[in-house]
């Protein structure tokens, strides 16, 4: 059970307690936890869950703001985590993002809100959907309608419901004039290559998202062209169980609005669709570099937004680098990046240049990791594709749209 | 409405700012209160919103709470909430006043809106203030009954926090029952999971005092009931279905066609959204199928994609705590996962205590089929920027080079490091070898050859000195000059800052000398003498033991120093198998991230641990068992809580292994590293008390103060004690508390008991033979602590005792508590010749 939560801005102010039972928990457990932070240097790369001396702390950042909780009994770690990623979550979608600023501002409606996700300290309604039919987000048209209309408060007129329906995730029944569904598949490559351009591991992790816009309460059916490459997959609760284990068919009430419909894995992915060739030679304490990047596999779209970054490693006394195509930077950390954007047709997009040692060494002991970025519209490079949406009942006007797109997750290139 | 002038200012200018506003506040609400003017309700918005901001702050506004209360008479909701916000903030350090607000929110729990209702509701709860309780049972009795279920979902956590304000008149109200039905009938699943939770937490408070409380905890985990909500589960909430989940944990199926059954049903939740919900219906498969282990397996197949995948999909603080599950599993079985290896490797932009449990794993799964890949793999991360992973994965090199049958490429890869000329990586290196030679001597030409180009000088780090000394020594008569490199070493003596690399340099110097004696004697000469003028004691007692025994006899000092060796076929493990399968039995807690059972780390006021385990740095507590303890299980019970602390000293003593190896013992006796109970064995023989494997005590037996008499045996005492005693750690702790010292006295240790006294676990066998039972010790070399307890024979009078013994100054500084204050003198006498006798029988 956790006993409470403060949300902490980035130099470490209390912005928001909140205490969710009787044991009070003292604020002096976040100057604990900000000296244990600052001991640990960067604050992302500590712990998730520390043991303070008198408590149990799970911590999420997002966005320079930290989500602690604090617990002092046993408990599913994952429970505490999940639930403050959920937080976070919800805060962002209903302030539009996550800043210092905004949480301050709207200080009364977070404490709304964990007031209703959170009781006792166990966690209840996490579905920004259900939350919304409870308290209204800000947004410019509410503010606007409360100076015209003098009505200021912010509490939707409908009544609560601690589960509404049957279907938890769905909590009224919309009525839309237009009825429209789009289905994204968004994909994200994991690659690591070794110095030598031999491929280590290729996995793809990709989301099926959905945005329906749909009156009543529709049952929809989706179905991919090859749903046997799939390696695992992770449904939202709306999806029912036994068809997909039966025939592999998405069968759902789909919640209102946007949301993740499943989340999937697929590994040992024989290609990537660039290729990143690096090269370094010392020489009497200076390092030549030269980094080739080009197209390997074509994917049939364009691939844009092609950035690679290296860290230089600590022992570089000064960089001089240079590309024939996009631009170098070599920012304070001694990260050096270097922008692309899409592959010229007529040349090879090369960056080059010295590296120039510390007095004392002759070679580079200590080698980059390229970390490769890139985008491509229209596909999916796993090769996953929908065959078709079906939805029982079909009003007369139903728009459906598909869309694909690809990207770098975490794509090393070794040298 | 205009601001309110300011006419008023702080009365002493002196007084910090954040007070001259709050008086500012409280003047400007109670200007409000009353009025009735239109718009009123956005002004008191703006003033609320302020007080809030600053009771956020830290200021503390308490003092608003008559002006708060009075401006909460409105109809404005989201005013209301801020209310109820600021009431429930300081009506725990204003109970007079909070009566005040009884009566608001008394009103509003009648409101027709269900929302004001259920909220106010909350807040009434949210008090928390003992004398308020009268006016919280009406309200709440009516909320349990209102027709919407978010009054309903909202009052059943209100009788769980009336429960911890007041459990009595929660009891008195019949809630517990009220709740009981609402968790079978209602129609709301979130009411029903809420009552469980309540229930749960009531019932099993109420457990110890109430048999019909203990009763009903027990029938949530009967069969009807477990199938009551599994059969519903996928109408709960996510985090309902953890709640449930957890309960089916504790449900012990009747059959194995139950457990398919409960799986069958389950077997879809492994495929949710939420991390948590599938984290707590793994821990449930693993729970069911323990004692199938054909479906375990089973079960550890099919749950592998799925946290592979919780793994890659999540934030990174999700993939931490997933994969530290993970770790756990892969430890366990580590064959299952040797397929996924390259879910293991490490990512450059992942945090280092995310890359060090994958470098764990990648140790684990190691086996003949990948160990190329993994191997490979990890003299990558040897290059890495971060330093402490670099070393890490150099180890998890050596450690995989020691698990497996064919070393051969391994050897090559670390070779390769070793010529790195990066010195952390050499060091790391020159550990491995040396561990990696006393496992398979038969690589020693290959590796001696690459060792020796090695200048002594690029080696600074005390524990690789160590090792490359050991070696120099070890294998002299291979390196061609090894005698001169010791003896530049010998030369440098004063500059070497670690006692531990001057050890090994004795030592060396001693082994180097057998086998080339006429290039190494002088230098020896030299290390002897250095050695004896050494401020370090250990470095001078050795020194002059090696003087004496090679003035004694050479060939002797030969087979003292440099016996013939036995290859180590195993290292001792870091964490016994104990500690993982109990934090294997606490699956989807918070004990497998800190990879500590929970009665290591939990608190205090939750667990009830011995009061004094703070004091004790490195100490270890036994969860002894129940209250019926046969004296072999106590005797078992203690083994096990002590295992980490031997251990530990165990496998320290594997790593500066060059100590281990030089440290003089009979050359008949086997390895250094016989296990704890051969030391033992060897130790309690008094005629091998001379030579016994800690080397001081043998010194000072050769050094010829021989061993003094044995004390003569006191007198036996006339107290019977009860053989099979058996007390808990919580009323140990709480006697310990009340009572008084009856005696504190110190008591000498004879030197054979010092001898013995290698490890706690050690005396407590013997203390046991003598019916005084340990609860709790710990402690390294030279100082040991000790909490023992005593019960009278046929009698329930107890005695405690703390027992601190130093073995340098072979000093016991006794406390005794008893509950019979009178004969706590003749219970000394027994402790005192039960002590005496240790090390002797």
């Amino acid at each position: 059970m956790l006993q409470c939560i403060f949300l902490l801005s980035d130099s470490g102010e209390v912005m928001l307690e909140k205490q969710l039972t009787g044991h009070r928990v003292d604020r002096s457990i976040c100057d604990w936890f900000w000296d244990h932070v600052i001991s640990q240097g960067d604050s992302f790369k500590s712990q998730p869950v520390i043991a303070s001396p008198t408590h149990y702390l799970f911590q999420v950042v997002r966005e320079g703001i930290t989500f602690l909780a604090c617990t002092q009994v046993e408990m599913p770690p994952l429970m505490g985590i999940e639930f403050l990623c959920r937080v976070s979550d919800v805060l962002s979608d209903y302030l539009g993002g996550l800043n210092e600023d905004v949480i301050k501002d709207n200080f009364v409606i977070v404490y709304e809100l964990l007031d209703e996700m959170i009781d006792n300290g166990f966690p209840l309604t996490t579905e920004a959907n259900i939350l919304r039919e409870m308290i209204a987000p800000p947004n410019i048209v509410s503010k606007v309608l409360s100076v015209v209309t003098g009505n200021s408060s912010n509490v939707s007129d409908t009544l609560p419901g601690a589960t509404r329906s049957c279907i938890p995730w769905r909590a009224a029944e919309p009525k839309y004039a237009n009825n429209e569904v789009y289905v994204d598949l968004v994909e994200e490559m994991d690659a690591v290559i070794n110095r030598d351009g031999a491929l280590v591991k290729c996995e793809v992790y990709g989301e099926v998202r959905v945005n329906s816009h749909l009156s009543g309460l529709p049952d929809l059916t989706l179905s991919f062209a090859n749903p046997s490459i799939l390696d695992d997959v992770r449904f939202h609760p709306c999806v029912r169980f036994r068809p997909w284990e039966s025939h592999q068919v998405l069968s759902f009430v789909p919640p209102d609005g946007e949301f993740k419909l499943m989340s999937y894995r697929i590994k040992k992915l024989k290609s990537t669709p660039l290729y990143v060739k690096p090269q370094l030679t010392s020489d009497a304490g200076k390092c030549r570099v030269n980094v080739l990047v080009g197209i390997r596999n074509d994917p049939g779209k364009t691939i844009d937004s092609i950035t690679l970054e290296f860290q230089l490693p600590p022992c570089i006394l000064s960089a001089d680098l240079n590309s024939n195509h996009g631009t170098v930077n070599i920012l304070g950390n001694k990260i050096c990046s270097w922008t692309i954007g899409r592959i010229p047709k007529d040349k090879t997009p090369s960056l080059s240049g010295t590296l120039l040692l510390e007095t004392e060494l002759e070679r580079l002991h200590v080698f980059p990791t390229f970390r490769v970025g890139f985008r491509i519209m229209g596909v999916a490079l796993s090769g996953l594709q929908i065959d078709k949406l079906d939805l029982k009942t079909a009003p007369s006007r139903l728009y459906k749209g598909f869309r694909a797109l690809t990207r770098a997750g975490e794509f090393e290139v070794r040298s | 409405m205009a601001p309110p002038a300011q006419s008023q200012r702080s009365p002493s200018p002196s007084q910090p700012s954040g007070k001259s506003e709050v008086s500012d506040l409280k003047l400007q609400l109670r200007q409000l209160a009353g009025s009735r003017a239109p718009g009123v309700d956005d002004s008191k918005r703006e003033l609320f919103k302020k007080v809030i901001s600053y009771m956020t702050i830290g200021i503390d506004v308490s003092s608003l709470f008559g002006e708060m209360v009075m401006c909460s008479a409105t109809s404005d909701i989201v005013l209301k909430k801020m209310c109820y916000l600021y009431v429930g903030n300081y009506a725990k350090v204003n109970p007079d006043l909070a009566l005040l607000t009884i009566n608001f929110l008394q009103r509003d729990c009648r409101d027709e809106d269900p929302m004001i209702r259920g909220l106010a509701l909350r807040s009434l709860c949210s008090l928390r203030v003992a004398n308020l309780v009268e006016y919280l049972v009406g309200p709440l009795g009516s909320g349990l009954k209102d027709s919407n279920s978010y009054v309903r979902m909202v009052a059943v956590m209100g009788v769980l926090k009336l429960y911890h304000i007041s459990a009595s008149t929660c009891i008195d109200a019949d809630f517990p029952s009220i709740l009981k039905h609402l968790m079978l009938h209602d129609s709301d699943t979130q009411v029903v999971a809420n009552c469980l939770s309540a229930l749960q937490e009531i019932w099993s408070a109420e457990a110890s005092t109430s048999e019909e409380a203990s009763r009903e905890r027990e029938a949530l985990i009967s069969k009807p009931f477990i199938y009551y909500l599994l059969n519903r589960i996928k109408e709960f909430c996510e985090w309902a279905q953890c709640l449930v989940l957890e309960l089916v944990t504790k449900y012990v199926p009747s059959d194995s066609s139950e457990i398919f059954d409960i799986m069958n049903l389950l077997e879809d939740r492994l495929q949710h959204a939420n991390g948590a919900v599938v984290l707590a219906t793994i821990r449930v498969f693993l729970q069911l199928t323990l004692s199938m282990t054909d479906v375990h397996q089973q079960v550890y197949e099919r749950i592998k994609a799925p946290l592979l995948t919780l793994v890659s999909s999540g934030s990174p603080e999700q993939s931490y705590a997933v994969l530290s599950h993970l770790h756990l599993l892969v430890m366990r079985a580590p064959y299952v996962f040797s397929s996924d290896y390259k879910h293991f490797y490490c990512q450059y932009n992942e945090p280092s205590y995310v890359k060090r449990l994958k470098l764990e794993m990648l140790t684990a799964v190691a086996n003949e089929s990948n160990t190329y890949e993994i191997v490979t793999e990890l003299c990558e991360y040897a290059a890495n920027v971060d330093i402490p992973i670099a070393r890490e994965s150099i180890r998890a090199v050596g450690k995989i080079a020691l698990q497996q049958y064919d070393v051969n490429a391994i050897v090559d890869r670390l070779l390769q490091f070793l010529e790195m000329e990066k010195d952390y990586v050499t060091a790391e290196a020159l550990v491995l070898v040396k561990d990696l030679l006393r496992k398979y001597p038969q690589w020693s030409h290959d590796c001696i050859a690459v060792v020796g180009n090695i200048s002594s000088k690029n080696v600074q780090e005390p524990k690789a000195k160590a090792a490359l000394i050991w070696m120099l020594g070890e294998y002299s008569q291979d390196m061609q000059d090894a005698p001169y490199v010791l003896e530049s070493l010998v030369e440098n003596w004063d500059e070497e800052h670690s006692a531990e690399v001057r050890l090994h340099l004795l030592t060396a110097m001693m082994k180097c000398f057998f086998k080339r004696p006429p290039e190494t004697q002088s230098a020896l000469g030299a290390a002897l003498a250095a050695g004896i003028a050494d401020f370090h004691q250990d470095v001078h007692d050795r020194a002059l033991f090696y003087y004496r025994i090679l003035r004694y006899n050479v060939s002797v000092a030969e087979r003292v120093v440099n016996p013939p060796k036995q290859a180590v076929s195993v290292f001792a493990d870091t964490q016994s198998s104990e500690i993982k399968d109990r934090i294997f039995d606490e699956f989807n807690s918070l004990s497998v991230l800190y990879q500590k059972p929970s009665y290591m780390f939990t608190d205090k006021e939750h667990r009830g641990p011995l009061e004094f385990a703070d004091e004790l740095g490195n100490l270890s507590i036994g969860e002894a068992a129940n209250n019926v303890v046969p004296t072999q299980m106590v005797e078992e019970n203690d083994k096990d809580l002590l295992l980490t602390t031997s251990e530990k000293e165990e496998t320290k003593g594997s790593r500066n292994n060059g100590s281990a190896y030089s440290v003089p013992y009979d050359g008949s006796s086997t390895s250094v590293f016989a296990s704890q109970t051969q030391i033992e064995s060897a130790v309690s023989n008094p005629t091998l008390a001379g030579h016994s494997p800690q080397a001081s005590f043998a010194i000072d037996d050769l050094l010829g103060l021989g061993i003094p008499a044995a004390p003569a045996v006191l007198s036996p005492p006339q107290l019977k004690l009860n053989t099979k005693a058996a007390l808990d750690p919580s009323t140990f702790q709480q006697k310990w508390r009340q009572l008084p010292v009856a005696l504190s006295q110190e008591i000498s240790v004879s030197p054979q008991g010092v001898a013995a006294l290698t490890a706690p676990q050690a005396l407590l066998r013997h203390m046991q033979s003598h019916s005084i039972h340990c609860i709790a010790s710990g402690g390294q070399s030279p100082n040991f602590k000790f909490f023992f307890f005593a019960q009278k024979f046929e009698e329930s009078s107890n005695y405690l005792v703390e027992c601190v013994i130093n073995t340098s100054s072979a000093k016991a500084q006794v406390k005794i508590k008893a509950d019979d204050q009178n004969t706590s003198q003749d219970f000394s006498t027994l402790f005192e010749s039960a002590l005496s006798k240790f090390g002797t029988s």
